[in-house]
């Protein structure tokens, strides 16, 4: 390299040899990254209440599933029960009096079952009230 | 490494600061021509090499990889401003000339000429020429943060020199 290079070498690095940032740039830079780390943060913090409101969600469902799933029990339960019911005061009826059995000759089968039909009616009813979003007394 | 074990971001960036605040900014700089520009897309590197560290597999090297995104955030920077700014132009001949605490006069007079030549060069050459010189002169380290062969940038760098002596020739023998 000829002597007038390394001259105009010298002015170049004292033009761009000392170029840099300004003083207070590494504090304004940790500065920001701990904003964007709140920010971060935040984010997190409301994607945690979605994932939470949707688990909620899904339980409220699952828990709706299995009340439906009772009460299919119990109207299968209380039709039995029911059944059982209508036989047992078929059969013990003649062991009452003749004026009643008379009268149960008549209209006894009507009564058990009407009997049986309201037993029947209970779960049936809770069943329409989980349908249309009424509170459900029966559980 | 280092950086992996640094369960937090902003402890890796304390790291990566020291090492490579300068090499960014400069990079950033000798595309921008604009010191206040090239300090906010060296802010804004940093903060993208943030965000993606925990995504940062080792394939390309730490230096290749942030010498990439500054280049993106540059060119970026580079689109969104027009017009451009001019090394000569009066607030960037304030900003480097802040590099020197107390220039004599003869010494702004002959930066002032000198800022104007290398702003006359073409692109390429112009950013090898301050990196070269504001990289302690390492052929390597300017190759990786253009992305482009060390004999390319020493191509560049001999024209640019030449170029310069020319200039600065034909500058004194006209005053």
């Amino acid at each position: 390299m000829s002597a007038p290079d390394s001259e105009l070498d010298k002015h170049l690095r004292a033009l761009f040899g000392g170029l840099d940032t300004g003083a207070d740039f590494d504090a304004r830079l940790m500065a920001r990254l701990r904003a964007e780390s709140q920010t971060d943060a935040t984010e997190r913090a409301v994607r945690a209440r979605q994932q939470e409101r949707a688990r909620y969600r899904r339980a409220v469902l699952e828990l709706q599933s299995w009340r439906r799933s009772m009460l299919r029990l119990l109207t299968l339960d209380t039709l039995g029960v029911a059944f059982l019911l209508v036989v047992a005061v078929v059969t013990a009826w003649p062991r009452l009096s003749r004026d009643v059995m008379d009268i149960s000759r008549q209209y006894g089968p009507y009564i058990a079952m009407l009997l049986g039909i309201l037993i029947a009616a209970v779960p049936l009813l809770g069943m329409w009230a989980e349908q249309t979003r009424r509170p459900i007394r029966l559980l | 490494m280092e950086l992996v074990r640094a369960e937090r971001g902003d402890e890796a960036i304390a790291l990566l600061l020291p090492a490579f605040r300068r090499k960014v900014f400069g990079l950033a700089y000798s595309f921008l021509r604009d010191r206040e520009a090239a300090e906010d897309v060296t802010q804004e590197v940093f903060i993208k090499v943030w965000r993606a560290l925990p995504g940062f597999d080792g394939r390309a090297s730490m230096s290749t990889w942030i010498y990439t995104i500054a280049r993106n955030a540059s060119l970026s920077a580079l689109r969104a401003r027009r017009p451009q700014s001019s090394l000569s132009d009066p607030e960037v001949m304030d900003a480097v000339e802040t590099v020197d605490p107390a220039p004599s006069a003869d010494a702004v007079v002959d930066r002032a000429a000198l800022l104007r030549l290398v702003d006359q060069l073409p692109t390429k050459q112009r950013q090898v020429i301050m990196l070269f010189y504001m990289e302690e002169q390492s052929h390597e380290e300017v190759s990786t943060m253009l992305a482009m062969p060390v004999g390319t940038v020493k191509t560049l760098l001999h024209r640019a020199r030449a170029r310069l002596s020319a200039a600065a020739g034909k500058t004194s023998a006209t005053a």
